[in-house]
Parts: structure tokens; C-alpha cells; sequence
């Protein structure tokens, strides 16, 4: 009986702490979120945000282009929505970290001040742990807002009613690079407007002659 | 029928695990290895409270009344110290060692310089010698520096296991901080002088026949170092440029147990060192906190530079 004392979830626990604990797994040529054998999807990123930081790479050879530093860094179970925390995220996304910092600073709402903090954190963690030399050569590649566990309450209504009031926690995550951002073309109307004529003058009529 | 089972396990007892395993190996049998089924429980999710529930106390009368002992139970644990925490009575190289050419007779003076100077010393290496008779002065050098190179191979590979038997406790946080996420490539090419004993000393810990020995070599080698970063971009270093190194390794062993072993416990850096090379990368040094009128150029702030003082490594 001693051998079924361990169950397959305290194998499963055990894995996962032996892999937390020993991870140095090596980064294969995927370095860019491109590839399309990695899921790149917000939900399937989230749950091992932390240990994309202990990816090692192997060292590169001198005619190489310098590969550019990439920190994660996240906040767990910040007291805010996640709804209202995307407008800080899509606000701060592929900015330079001085003008997010910026932005932030002179912005009214809850989670900028928080946003603030994780970026300074980010940005202290850069320096010191991953060999980035300037602290303000780095741009937000990454960032985004997931949903939290929620705590659940009872709200009173009349009448002997009730419903289930959500209190509402979020998760902040942000990838910083090192680099310039790099720049996203400005689309004009009149270049949409091509764009859908050239598209329209493009299909082809099947069945005719 | 019962009897003749237990006469049969009787029998069957002395072939435990290991005979059995023992005799799978001789005879190359494959043996099915031990099955682990686990057990399905259901999770609940509403545990009732207990009832008549005794307190600790009451517990304790109760056992009390009924005349139970216990024995007072020590919440001890006992740790092994198997290394000092520290270099004792160091030895300080002399200025100038390994500048002057071997052909002068300043060179000549130092280079004959022998071990019999320090009577210490003398002391000391007669007392391993009593602890451990396969000691001696002319051939540990040379096991010296293969476990130098040894040690300093297994931190490249970041094999624990082996650099725990082949560095001390103490010298084991120095050579692995901040090196977990970085790639080390280190090389010893070859040896310049032969490796030799300059000192030795035999500490005791805590209680007095409690002895280490600690024997300090002196080592002059061309190695080669590159760290890499987390990216694979070089930190410092050359891979392709030798240098030449002077090194004052201090080996450690715990003479009174009989499977201590000789391990590397640390370096001995001498205050008239060459500065080492700075890293690759700039690095911001925090300045003076100025006032809004202030400038930096008018404040005439004198950059501090650090004591030339020995340390350990």
C-alpha cells in the first residue's frame, strides 16, 4: 500500500516543481512570435508568462545580428477589471517605455498607477537580471489583460432577491524588447479604398464563358 | 496448511530485493519492476467538523491519568559542517610575484623560495600528513589543478552533483551566482609553471580536535573565459584570446573524516592584482542627488575608486 500513496496528482505537483525549479530549457529557433508551431494566443500564454524569463539561448556566433532582449513580467490578481484594464494595455502597446511611462503617469484611471509600477519594475528587472544596457532602449512588445479568480458575494435586491456579485481581480501582462519599436505603417483612407477595389477587380466569375 | 506457508516464506525470506536483483544481473534476466497503482479517491468538498473532539491539553491529562509516558521530544537537526566559512591565517603572495624573469637573481631568489620558510606551514602539512599518509608535497599540486580544471568543467556544464564533490559548501554560492541562466565557456589551455604549495594551515571548528586542513597552491595558467548572456551575446571575454593567469588556489579537506576529499574552497585575489576587464556593456554608476539649480560639471564629484586590499574569492 505504500506504493499507492503517491497519487498521479502528487506526481503531477512534483513534475511541475522539478520543472519550475530546474528549467533551463533551451530556445529553439523560434525566437520570433511568428512561428507557427508555438500557440501565441493570449489564453495559452498566460499560465507560464514567469517562465518565459528562464529560457536560455545558445550563444551566438560572431557574423550574427545581436538578438534583442526580451523580458516578461506580469501582476497576479490586481483588483480591477480586466475590461477596463485592456484600454491601459492597448493604450501603452508599441510605445517606447519612457512615453508609456509618460502616458501613464498623466492618465486618471485606477490601473494606470499599477501599470505604471509593473513597467517600472519591468524595466528595473531588465537591467540587473538580463544584461540590458540602456534602460530606455527598450519598447513594449507585448501587453495585454487576462481575467483573475474571482471572489464571489451576494447582492440584495428587493423583494427577497438576490444575485452573485463578481468582485473582479485581472492580470497584467508585458514583454518588453529591447530596440526601437518597430514602426506600423499609417494606412490612409485612400489606401484602404485601393486596397477593396483592387480586391473586388480580383475575383474570378465561375461557370463563365 | 498455515505452518508449511510460513516454513515456505521463512525459506523464501533471506531472497529479498537485492539477492534477487543481485542474481537478475548475473544471470541477465529482466526482471518486471515494481507496479505503482494509485489510489482513486473522491475529493470532498464539505468536511463535517469533528465531534467529541478532545483539546491538546485535555489529551494531555488524559494520557497523563492513564499513566503514559512520553518521552520530551527535542526538535533538533543535526547539520553536517563539512567545510570552514573562511580562509584562516592567509597567506599574503609576496609584491611582485610572477613579474620578475626567471633569469634574474631577484627571479632566482623567488623562484627557489621554498616551503621550509614558514615553520607553520611545516607544522601544519605534518599534521595532515598524520591524518591522510598519501599526502605529499610533490605530488599534490598536480591532483591540485586536475580538480581546478575538473570543477571549473563541471560549472560549464552546470553538473551540481559534481562540482558539490569537487568544490566546497563555501566556494560553491561564490563560482554559481548569477551564473544559472548564462553560458559559460572556459578552456584551460596549459599550464605555464608547475603548480606549488606555498601554504598551509590546519584550522579547527568549534571543538578542538574538530581539524580541516587548508593547503594554499600557487598556479600560473593560460585559460580562456567567455560568458554569455541569457541571449547568447557575449558579457566578457574572449573564447579565441588565452590569458595568463597567477592564481592562489586554497584547497580545503576535513581531515578527521575518513571520507573527506580534497576540494577547491577558494581564491586568494592579492592586493597588487591587474584591475580585471571591464563588462562589454555600459553601466550607469548612481551619482550624487542634485538640487534643481545644481550641475554636475560644478560639483566637482570625485568618482570613489575602491581600497587595493587582499580578498578572497
Amino acid at each position: 500500500m505504500a506504493a499507492s500513496a503517491l497519487t498521479w496528482a502528487g506526481l503531477a505537483s512534483i513534475g511541475r516543481a522539478c520543472g519550475h525549479i530546474r528549467s533551463r530549457l533551451l530556445g529553439s529557433s523560434s525566437t520570433l512570435s511568428q512561428v507557427s508551431c508555438l500557440h501565441t494566443s493570449p489564453e495559452l500564454n498566460s499560465k507560464h508568462w514567469e517562465r518565459r524569463n528562464l529560457i536560455v539561448y545558445p550563444p551566438q556566433q560572431k557574423d550574427e545580428p545581436r538578438r534583442p532582449a526580451e523580458i516578461h513580467h506580469c501582476r497576479r490578481q490586481i483588483k480591477y477589471s480586466k475590461d477596463k484594464m485592456w484600454y491601459l494595455a492597448k493604450l501603452i502597446r508599441g510605445m517606447t517605455i519612457d512615453q508609456a511611462l509618460t502616458q501613464l503617469e498623466f492618465n486618471d484611471k485606477k490601473g494606470a498607477k499599477i501599470v505604471k509600477e509593473v513597467l517600472l519594475e519591468a524595466q528595473d528587472m531588465a537591467v540587473k537580471n538580463h544584461n540590458v544596457e540602456y534602460k530606455s532602449n527598450l519598447y513594449i512588445a507585448e501587453s495585454f489583460s487576462g481575467k483573475g479568480k474571482y471572489l464571489k458575494r451576494i447582492r440584495y435586491h428587493g423583494r427577497g432577491m438576490f444575485g452573485i456579485m463578481d468582485k473582479v481581480h485581472c492580470h497584467y501582462f508585458v514583454k518588453l524588447v529591447e530596440g526601437v519599436p518597430p514602426k506600423v505603417e499609417q494606412k490612409t483612407g485612400f489606401d484602404q479604398a485601393k486596397e477593396y477595389v483592387e480586391q473586388l477587380r480580383n475575383r474570378t466569375i465561375i461557370h463563365s464563358l | 496448511m498455515a505452518t508449511s506457508i510460513c516454513r515456505t516464506l521463512k525459506y523464501f525470506q533471506p531472497i529479498t530485493c537485492q539477492n534477487i536483483k543481485y542474481v537478475a544481473s548475473l544471470l541477465d534476466v529482466r526482471l518486471p519492476q515494481p507496479v505503482f497503482v494509485p489510489i482513486r479517491s473522491k475529493k470532498r468538498y464539505f468536511i463535517p467538523p469533528a465531534v467529541n473532539v478532545k483539546t491538546q491539553p485535555e489529551q494531555e491529562a488524559k494520557a497523563r491519568a492513564a499513566g503514559v509516558v512520553v518521552r520530551q521530544q527535542y526538535i533538533e537537526r543535526p547539520i553536517n559542517i563539512s567545510c570552514t566559512a573562511g580562509i584562516f591565517d592567509p597567506y599574503v603572495p609576496p609584491e611582485g610575484d610572477a613579474r620578475l624573469s626567471t633569469l634574474s637573481k631577484e627571479g632566482l631568489k623567488q623562484r627557489t623560495e621554498q616551503l621550509r620558510q614558514s615553520a607553520a606551514s611545516q607544522l601544519s602539512i605534518r599534521k595532515i600528513k598524520d591524518h591522510d599518509p598519501d599526502f605529499s608535497t610533490k605530488a599534490f599540486p598536480e591532483l591540485a589543478q586536475q580538480i581546478f580544471i575538473d570543477a571549473h568543467a563541471a560549472l560549464t556544464q552546470f553538473n551540481k552533483e559534481k562540482l558539490h564533490s569537487l568544490v566546497t559548501e563555501r566556494c560553491y554560492p561564490e563560482m554559481v551566482r548569477g551564473n544559472r541562466y548564462k553560458t559559460l565557456r572556459w578552456r584551460f589551455i596549459e599550464s605555464l609553471e608547475p603548480p606549488r604549495v606555498v601554504h598551509a594551515r590546519c584550522p579547527d571548528m568549534i571543538s578542538k580536535g574538530n581539524l580541516y586542513g587548508q593547503v594554499t597552491l600557487r598556479m600560473h595558467s593560460r585559460q580562456t573565459l567567455a560568458i554569455y548572456d541569457r541571449f547568447g551575446r557575449l558579457m566578457l571575454g574572449d573564447e579565441d584570446e588565452p590569458r595568463d593567469v597567477l592564481e592562489y588556489l586554497v584547497m580545503e579537506r576535513h581531515l578527521v573524516n575518513p571520507y573527506g576529499r580534497w576540494r577547491l574552497h577558494g581564491k586568494i585575489v592579492p592586493a597588487w592584482a591587474p584591475p580585471k576587464d571591464p563588462i562589454i556593456k555600459t553601466v550607469m554608476i548612481p551619482g550624487p542627488k542634485l538640487k534643481p539649480e545644481d550641475e554636475f560639471e560644478n560639483l566637482n564629484y570625485q568618482i570613489p575608486k575602491p581600497k587595493a586590499v587582499q580578498w578572497y574569492k
